[in-house]
Protein backbone atom coordinates (compact mmCIF):
# COMPACT_ATOMS: atom_id res chain seq x y z
CA UNK A 1 0.00 0.00 0.00
CA UNK A 2 1.00 3.68 -0.44
CA UNK A 3 2.16 5.49 2.78
CA UNK A 4 2.74 9.09 2.70
CA UNK A 5 4.61 10.49 5.65
CA UNK A 6 4.15 14.41 6.27
CA UNK A 7 6.70 16.00 8.07
CA UNK A 8 5.05 19.00 9.30
CA UNK A 9 7.86 20.41 11.11
CA UNK A 10 8.34 24.70 9.98
CA UNK A 11 12.28 24.11 10.86
CA UNK A 12 14.55 24.98 7.85
CA UNK A 13 16.59 21.95 8.54
CA UNK A 14 16.50 18.65 10.62
CA UNK A 15 13.50 17.91 12.73
CA UNK A 16 12.69 16.37 15.84
CA UNK A 17 9.38 15.27 13.35
CA UNK A 18 11.84 14.16 10.74
CA UNK A 19 14.00 11.79 13.19
CA UNK A 20 10.43 10.54 14.43
CA UNK A 21 9.54 9.46 11.02
CA UNK A 22 12.99 7.87 10.25
CA UNK A 23 12.19 5.60 13.24
CA UNK A 24 8.89 5.04 12.04
CA UNK A 25 9.98 3.88 8.38
CA UNK A 26 12.37 1.02 9.11
CA UNK A 27 9.17 -0.39 10.71
CA UNK A 28 6.41 -0.32 8.15
CA UNK A 29 8.72 -0.54 4.68
CA UNK A 30 8.49 -4.05 4.19
CA UNK A 31 5.77 -4.19 1.40
CA UNK A 32 4.72 -0.59 1.25
CA UNK A 33 5.89 2.45 -0.72
CA UNK A 34 6.91 5.17 1.30
CA UNK A 35 6.87 9.12 -0.05
CA UNK A 36 8.01 11.47 2.75
CA UNK A 37 6.53 15.43 2.21
CA UNK A 38 7.60 18.08 4.05
CA UNK A 39 4.76 20.82 4.93
CA UNK A 40 6.79 24.15 6.00
CA UNK A 41 6.13 27.91 5.72
CA UNK A 42 5.74 26.89 1.82
CA UNK A 43 2.60 25.18 0.85
CA UNK A 44 2.33 21.91 -0.52
CA UNK A 45 1.29 21.90 -5.00
CA UNK A 46 -1.93 20.97 -6.08
CA UNK A 47 -0.59 17.47 -7.58
CA UNK A 48 0.97 16.95 -3.93
CA UNK A 49 -2.69 16.99 -2.81
CA UNK A 50 -3.73 15.03 -5.52
CA UNK A 51 -1.51 12.09 -4.03
CA UNK A 52 -1.93 12.54 -0.60
CA UNK A 53 -5.50 12.12 -2.04
CA UNK A 54 -5.33 8.64 -3.46
CA UNK A 55 -2.53 7.04 -0.84
CA UNK A 56 -3.86 4.41 1.43
CA UNK A 57 -2.12 5.93 4.46
CA UNK A 58 -1.22 9.18 5.92
CA UNK A 59 1.38 9.89 8.55
CA UNK A 60 1.03 13.06 10.15
CA UNK A 61 3.96 14.10 12.09
CA UNK A 62 4.29 17.82 13.51
CA UNK A 63 5.30 19.70 16.54
CA UNK A 64 3.00 20.96 19.09
CA UNK A 65 2.73 24.41 18.85
CA UNK A 66 0.33 26.09 21.77
CA UNK A 67 -1.22 22.90 22.62
CA UNK A 68 -1.84 22.50 18.96
CA UNK A 69 -1.27 22.19 15.25
CA UNK A 70 1.45 25.09 13.59
CA UNK A 71 -0.73 27.53 12.01
CA UNK A 72 1.21 26.44 8.36
CA UNK A 73 0.10 22.30 8.78
CA UNK A 74 -3.07 23.56 9.72
CA UNK A 75 -3.18 25.78 6.63
CA UNK A 76 -2.58 22.46 4.86
CA UNK A 77 -5.62 20.97 6.88
CA UNK A 78 -7.88 23.10 5.23
CA UNK A 79 -6.46 23.10 2.03
CA UNK A 80 -6.83 19.39 1.89
CA UNK A 81 -10.38 19.55 3.43
CA UNK A 82 -11.26 21.05 0.57
CA UNK A 83 -8.82 19.39 -2.39
CA UNK A 84 -11.36 16.47 -1.05
CA UNK A 85 -14.76 17.99 -1.93
CA UNK A 86 -13.82 18.51 -5.21
CA UNK A 87 -11.68 15.30 -5.67
CA UNK A 88 -13.08 12.49 -3.82
CA UNK A 89 -9.95 10.28 -3.86
CA UNK A 90 -9.48 7.26 -1.41
CA UNK A 91 -12.74 7.17 0.44
CA UNK A 92 -11.22 5.08 2.70
CA UNK A 93 -7.89 7.10 3.48
CA UNK A 94 -6.75 6.36 7.41
CA UNK A 95 -4.35 9.15 9.41
CA UNK A 96 -2.28 8.40 11.93
CA UNK A 97 -0.58 11.64 14.03
CA UNK A 98 2.76 11.18 15.29
CA UNK A 99 3.31 14.45 17.37
CA UNK A 100 6.00 15.95 19.48
CA UNK A 101 6.47 18.10 22.01
CA UNK A 102 8.95 20.40 24.19
CA UNK A 103 7.47 19.82 27.51
CA UNK A 104 8.65 16.85 29.39
CA UNK A 105 4.69 15.20 29.70
CA UNK A 106 3.41 13.49 25.92
CA UNK A 107 -0.27 13.79 27.14
CA UNK A 108 -0.02 17.36 26.29
CA UNK A 109 -0.36 16.12 23.13
CA UNK A 110 -4.17 14.89 23.52
CA UNK A 111 -5.12 18.38 22.22
CA UNK A 112 -3.68 18.20 19.38
CA UNK A 113 -4.73 14.75 18.50
CA UNK A 114 -8.14 15.45 19.08
CA UNK A 115 -8.00 18.14 16.77
CA UNK A 116 -6.72 15.56 14.06
CA UNK A 117 -9.51 13.19 14.85
CA UNK A 118 -11.83 16.17 14.18
CA UNK A 119 -10.61 17.11 10.69
CA UNK A 120 -10.70 13.17 9.84
CA UNK A 121 -14.20 13.60 10.33
CA UNK A 122 -14.78 16.91 8.70
CA UNK A 123 -13.07 15.48 5.72
CA UNK A 124 -14.39 12.20 5.50
CA UNK A 125 -11.10 10.37 6.39
CA UNK A 126 -10.52 7.54 9.29
CA UNK A 127 -8.43 8.47 13.01
CA UNK A 128 -6.08 5.43 13.29
CA UNK A 129 -4.36 6.27 15.91
CA UNK A 130 -2.04 9.13 17.87
CA UNK A 131 1.41 8.45 19.28
CA UNK A 132 2.13 11.87 21.29
CA UNK A 133 6.07 12.25 22.86
CA UNK A 134 7.24 14.96 25.01
CA UNK A 135 10.70 16.34 25.56
CA UNK A 136 11.01 16.30 22.25
CA UNK A 137 13.79 18.31 21.45
CA UNK A 138 16.25 15.68 23.30
CA UNK A 139 15.76 13.58 19.84
CA UNK A 140 18.80 14.65 18.60
CA UNK A 141 21.09 13.95 21.57
CA UNK A 142 20.10 10.55 21.83
CA UNK A 143 20.34 9.51 17.53
CA UNK A 144 22.75 6.72 18.64
CA UNK A 145 20.52 5.38 21.25
CA UNK A 146 18.59 2.06 19.40
CA UNK A 147 14.67 2.75 19.71
CA UNK A 148 13.14 0.37 22.09
CA UNK A 149 16.32 0.67 24.65
CA UNK A 150 17.22 3.11 27.25
CA UNK A 151 15.19 6.45 27.35
CA UNK A 152 13.86 5.11 23.75
CA UNK A 153 12.26 2.34 25.65
CA UNK A 154 8.61 4.20 25.98
CA UNK A 155 9.05 5.27 22.04
CA UNK A 156 9.83 2.08 20.98
CA UNK A 157 7.10 0.14 22.24
CA UNK A 158 4.73 3.04 20.85
CA UNK A 159 6.18 2.84 17.43
CA UNK A 160 5.63 -0.85 17.60
CA UNK A 161 1.66 -0.18 18.51
CA UNK A 162 1.67 2.09 15.65
CA UNK A 163 3.32 0.38 12.80
CA UNK A 164 1.12 -2.68 13.39
CA UNK A 165 -1.72 -0.46 13.04
CA UNK A 166 -0.70 1.14 10.15
CA UNK A 167 -0.15 -2.32 8.73
CA UNK A 168 -3.41 -3.40 9.68
CA UNK A 169 -4.60 -0.12 8.40
CA UNK A 170 -6.78 -0.17 11.76
CA UNK A 171 -7.40 2.22 14.80
CA UNK A 172 -6.08 1.68 18.22
CA UNK A 173 -6.29 4.03 21.42
CA UNK A 174 -3.58 6.78 21.32
CA UNK A 175 -0.26 7.03 23.53
CA UNK A 176 1.03 9.95 25.08
CA UNK A 177 4.51 9.04 26.44
CA UNK A 178 7.95 10.52 27.51
CA UNK A 179 11.48 9.80 27.24
CA UNK A 180 12.34 7.16 29.50
CA UNK A 181 14.41 9.61 31.42
CA UNK A 182 13.96 11.57 34.70
CA UNK A 183 12.22 14.86 34.35
CA UNK A 184 14.10 16.49 36.91
CA UNK A 185 17.34 15.83 35.00
CA UNK A 186 15.71 16.52 31.68
CA UNK A 187 14.55 19.83 32.65
CA UNK A 188 18.31 20.53 34.30
CA UNK A 189 19.66 19.70 30.27
CA UNK A 190 17.31 21.76 29.10
CA UNK A 191 18.01 24.78 30.41
CA UNK A 192 21.93 24.03 30.27
CA UNK A 193 22.76 22.13 27.34
CA UNK A 194 20.01 23.27 25.41
CA UNK A 195 18.85 26.99 25.81
CA UNK A 196 22.05 28.40 27.90
CA UNK A 197 24.25 26.71 25.33
CA UNK A 198 22.20 28.16 22.50
CA UNK A 199 22.03 31.53 24.34
CA UNK A 200 26.22 31.60 24.31
CA UNK A 201 26.33 31.15 20.20
CA UNK A 202 24.77 33.78 19.98
CA UNK A 203 26.62 36.05 22.24
CA UNK A 204 24.24 36.71 25.30
CA UNK A 205 24.20 35.44 28.95
CA UNK A 206 21.59 33.46 30.88
CA UNK A 207 20.53 36.61 32.45
CA UNK A 208 19.69 38.12 28.56
CA UNK A 209 17.23 35.54 28.20
CA UNK A 210 15.01 37.15 31.06
CA UNK A 211 14.94 40.91 28.79
CA UNK A 212 11.49 42.43 28.65
CA UNK A 213 10.67 44.46 25.46
CA UNK A 214 8.03 47.12 26.16
CA UNK A 215 5.76 48.60 23.97
CA UNK A 216 6.88 52.75 23.92
CA UNK A 217 4.47 55.09 23.41
CA UNK A 218 1.02 52.86 24.81
CA UNK B 1 -6.54 47.83 26.99
CA UNK B 2 -7.65 44.95 25.11
CA UNK B 3 -6.22 43.28 21.94
CA UNK B 4 -8.16 41.72 20.05
CA UNK B 5 -7.39 39.02 17.20
CA UNK B 6 -10.04 38.19 14.76
CA UNK B 7 -10.81 36.34 11.45
CA UNK B 8 -13.80 37.76 10.21
CA UNK B 9 -13.29 39.66 6.80
CA UNK B 10 -14.01 43.34 6.34
CA UNK B 11 -17.76 43.19 5.35
CA UNK B 12 -18.49 40.60 8.25
CA UNK B 13 -15.96 42.86 10.73
CA UNK B 14 -18.22 46.24 9.89
CA UNK B 15 -21.60 44.67 10.32
CA UNK B 16 -21.20 42.38 13.36
CA UNK B 17 -18.13 43.85 15.21
CA UNK B 18 -17.42 46.90 15.00
CA UNK B 19 -19.87 47.97 17.89
CA UNK B 20 -17.82 45.40 19.72
CA UNK B 21 -14.72 47.15 19.82
CA UNK B 22 -13.57 49.87 21.99
CA UNK B 23 -11.77 53.04 21.02
CA UNK B 24 -8.65 51.90 23.92
CA UNK B 25 -8.74 48.59 22.11
CA UNK B 26 -5.92 47.32 19.67
CA UNK B 27 -7.30 44.98 16.58
CA UNK B 28 -5.46 42.94 14.68
CA UNK B 29 -7.17 41.29 11.72
CA UNK B 30 -6.56 39.49 8.46
CA UNK B 31 -4.94 42.62 6.33
CA UNK B 32 -1.41 42.63 5.59
CA UNK B 33 1.01 39.97 5.63
CA UNK B 34 1.58 37.63 8.31
CA UNK B 35 4.74 34.82 8.23
CA UNK B 36 4.00 31.48 9.49
CA UNK B 37 6.66 30.97 12.76
CA UNK B 38 9.76 28.91 11.90
CA UNK B 39 10.50 27.44 15.31
CA UNK B 40 13.79 28.84 15.31
CA UNK B 41 13.25 29.49 18.79
CA UNK B 42 15.52 33.00 17.86
CA UNK B 43 12.56 35.27 20.02
CA UNK B 44 13.80 33.04 23.16
CA UNK B 45 17.70 32.97 22.28
CA UNK B 46 18.60 35.33 19.96
CA UNK B 47 16.52 38.74 20.28
CA UNK B 48 15.27 37.90 23.66
CA UNK B 49 11.16 38.74 23.43
CA UNK B 50 10.71 39.62 20.07
CA UNK B 51 10.68 37.74 17.04
CA UNK B 52 13.07 37.39 14.30
CA UNK B 53 10.66 37.25 11.62
CA UNK B 54 11.14 40.90 9.82
CA UNK B 55 7.52 41.64 9.80
CA UNK B 56 4.56 43.88 11.53
CA UNK B 57 3.60 40.71 14.18
CA UNK B 58 7.61 40.36 15.50
CA UNK B 59 6.62 42.51 18.43
CA UNK B 60 3.58 40.20 19.40
CA UNK B 61 5.26 39.36 22.78
CA UNK B 62 5.56 43.01 24.10
CA UNK B 63 1.74 43.54 22.12
CA UNK B 64 0.23 40.80 24.81
CA UNK B 65 1.90 42.18 27.50
CA UNK B 66 0.77 45.44 27.26
CA UNK B 67 -2.71 44.75 27.12
CA UNK B 68 -5.37 43.59 30.02
CA UNK B 69 -7.51 41.18 28.01
CA UNK B 70 -6.61 39.06 25.12
CA UNK B 71 -9.46 38.43 22.81
CA UNK B 72 -9.56 35.74 20.07
CA UNK B 73 -12.12 36.03 18.00
CA UNK B 74 -12.05 32.41 15.33
CA UNK B 75 -14.07 30.37 13.22
CA UNK B 76 -13.99 26.91 15.13
CA UNK B 77 -11.86 24.52 12.96
CA UNK B 78 -12.01 21.30 13.62
CA UNK B 79 -11.98 22.20 17.85
CA UNK B 80 -9.15 24.69 17.38
CA UNK B 81 -8.27 28.32 16.18
CA UNK B 82 -8.97 29.18 12.56
CA UNK B 83 -5.34 29.28 10.54
CA UNK B 84 -4.67 33.15 10.82
CA UNK B 85 -5.73 33.20 14.27
CA UNK B 86 -3.73 30.46 15.21
CA UNK B 87 -0.75 32.41 13.06
CA UNK B 88 -0.61 35.07 15.17
CA UNK B 89 -0.97 32.90 18.27
CA UNK B 90 1.85 31.23 16.94
CA UNK B 91 3.84 34.32 16.67
CA UNK B 92 3.22 35.39 20.24
CA UNK B 93 6.23 32.87 22.02
CA UNK B 94 8.11 35.50 22.81
CA UNK B 95 5.74 36.73 25.44
CA UNK B 96 6.76 33.60 28.02
CA UNK B 97 10.40 32.58 28.82
CA UNK B 98 11.71 29.10 27.92
CA UNK B 99 12.68 28.42 30.98
CA UNK B 100 10.09 25.58 33.02
CA UNK B 101 7.79 25.77 35.81
CA UNK B 102 5.76 22.86 37.48
CA UNK B 103 1.98 23.73 37.75
CA UNK B 104 -1.02 21.10 38.80
CA UNK B 105 2.10 18.75 38.17
CA UNK B 106 2.73 19.11 34.59
CA UNK B 107 5.68 21.09 32.82
CA UNK B 108 4.91 24.84 31.80
CA UNK B 109 6.36 28.39 31.06
CA UNK B 110 7.83 30.60 33.25
CA UNK B 111 6.95 34.09 32.43
CA UNK B 112 8.46 36.68 31.14
CA UNK B 113 6.55 39.21 32.45
CA UNK B 114 4.90 39.88 35.73
CA UNK B 115 1.88 41.04 34.73
CA UNK B 116 -1.14 38.70 33.99
CA UNK B 117 -3.51 38.98 31.36
CA UNK B 118 -6.96 37.91 31.22
CA UNK B 119 -7.93 35.63 27.60
CA UNK B 120 -11.16 35.31 26.37
CA UNK B 121 -12.13 33.15 23.03
CA UNK B 122 -15.43 33.66 20.92
CA UNK B 123 -15.53 30.95 18.48
CA UNK B 124 -18.27 30.85 15.81
CA UNK B 125 -19.55 28.51 13.02
CA UNK B 126 -22.58 27.41 11.71
CA UNK B 127 -22.74 23.11 12.93
CA UNK B 128 -19.85 23.00 15.23
CA UNK B 129 -20.01 19.49 16.37
CA UNK B 130 -19.86 18.56 20.23
CA UNK B 131 -16.12 17.21 19.77
CA UNK B 132 -15.54 20.15 18.02
CA UNK B 133 -16.83 22.51 21.34
CA UNK B 134 -15.03 20.47 24.10
CA UNK B 135 -11.56 19.86 22.01
CA UNK B 136 -11.61 24.04 21.88
CA UNK B 137 -13.00 24.14 25.56
CA UNK B 138 -9.87 22.19 26.69
CA UNK B 139 -7.80 24.07 23.89
CA UNK B 140 -8.62 27.56 25.21
CA UNK B 141 -7.85 26.30 29.19
CA UNK B 142 -4.47 24.86 27.91
CA UNK B 143 -3.54 27.68 26.51
CA UNK B 144 -4.83 29.86 29.11
CA UNK B 145 -2.40 28.12 31.74
CA UNK B 146 1.02 28.57 29.46
CA UNK B 147 0.28 32.09 28.52
CA UNK B 148 -0.60 32.60 32.90
CA UNK B 149 -3.35 34.17 32.09
CA UNK B 150 -5.46 35.15 35.30
CA UNK B 151 -8.71 33.98 33.86
CA UNK B 152 -10.39 32.64 30.69
CA UNK B 153 -13.56 32.53 29.18
CA UNK B 154 -15.06 30.54 26.06
CA UNK B 155 -18.08 31.61 24.05
CA UNK B 156 -19.75 29.87 21.49
CA UNK B 157 -21.57 31.48 18.44
CA UNK B 158 -23.65 29.64 15.99
CA UNK B 159 -24.26 33.17 14.12
CA UNK B 160 -22.13 36.03 13.44
CA UNK B 161 -25.85 37.85 14.67
CA UNK B 162 -25.10 35.93 18.27
CA UNK B 163 -21.19 37.90 18.22
CA UNK B 164 -22.53 41.18 18.11
CA UNK B 165 -24.88 40.38 21.28
CA UNK B 166 -21.46 40.51 22.95
CA UNK B 167 -20.00 43.43 24.69
C1 LIG C 1 5.62 28.67 18.53
C2 LIG C 1 5.91 27.42 19.33
C3 LIG C 1 4.94 26.95 20.22
C4 LIG C 1 5.18 25.80 20.98
N1 LIG C 1 4.20 25.38 21.84
C5 LIG C 1 4.41 24.27 22.60
C6 LIG C 1 3.41 23.82 23.53
O1 LIG C 1 2.31 24.38 23.62
N2 LIG C 1 3.70 22.76 24.30
C7 LIG C 1 4.88 22.09 24.21
O2 LIG C 1 5.07 21.13 24.94
N3 LIG C 1 5.85 22.47 23.32
C8 LIG C 1 5.63 23.55 22.52
N4 LIG C 1 6.60 23.95 21.62
C9 LIG C 1 7.84 23.17 21.50
C10 LIG C 1 7.89 22.22 20.28
O3 LIG C 1 6.75 21.39 20.26
C11 LIG C 1 9.14 21.35 20.38
O4 LIG C 1 10.26 22.16 20.35
C12 LIG C 1 9.25 20.26 19.31
O5 LIG C 1 10.22 19.33 19.73
C13 LIG C 1 9.66 20.78 17.93
O6 LIG C 1 9.59 19.71 17.01
P1 LIG C 1 10.16 19.77 15.50
O7 LIG C 1 11.65 19.71 15.60
O8 LIG C 1 9.59 18.56 14.84
O9 LIG C 1 9.70 21.05 14.89
C14 LIG C 1 6.41 25.11 20.86
C15 LIG C 1 7.38 25.60 19.97
C16 LIG C 1 7.14 26.73 19.21
C17 LIG C 1 8.20 27.23 18.28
Amino acid sequence: MRIALVNGSPKGGASNSGILLEKLKPLIAEGNELSVYRVNVKPLKPEQYGELNEADVLVLAFPLYFDAIPSHLLRMLVEFEQYRQSKQGNTDLIVYALINNGFYEGHQCKIAADIVSNWCSRSGLRFGMAVGHGAGEMFKSLSRVPLGKGPLKNLGAAMHQLSAAIHARSSAESLFIQPNFPRIAWRLAATHSFWHAQAKKNGLRPKELRRQAFQQSR
Amino acid sequence: MRLIVHDLAEPEYDAWLSGFCRETDEVIGLEGDIRHCVGCFGCWVRTPGTCVLKDSYKHMGERLAACEEFVLISRNVYGGYSPFVSNVLNRTLPYVLPYFTTKNGETHHQQRYERQIRFTVHFYGEGMTGAERETAQSLVGANALNLDASGYTVAFHDTLVSLKEVQ
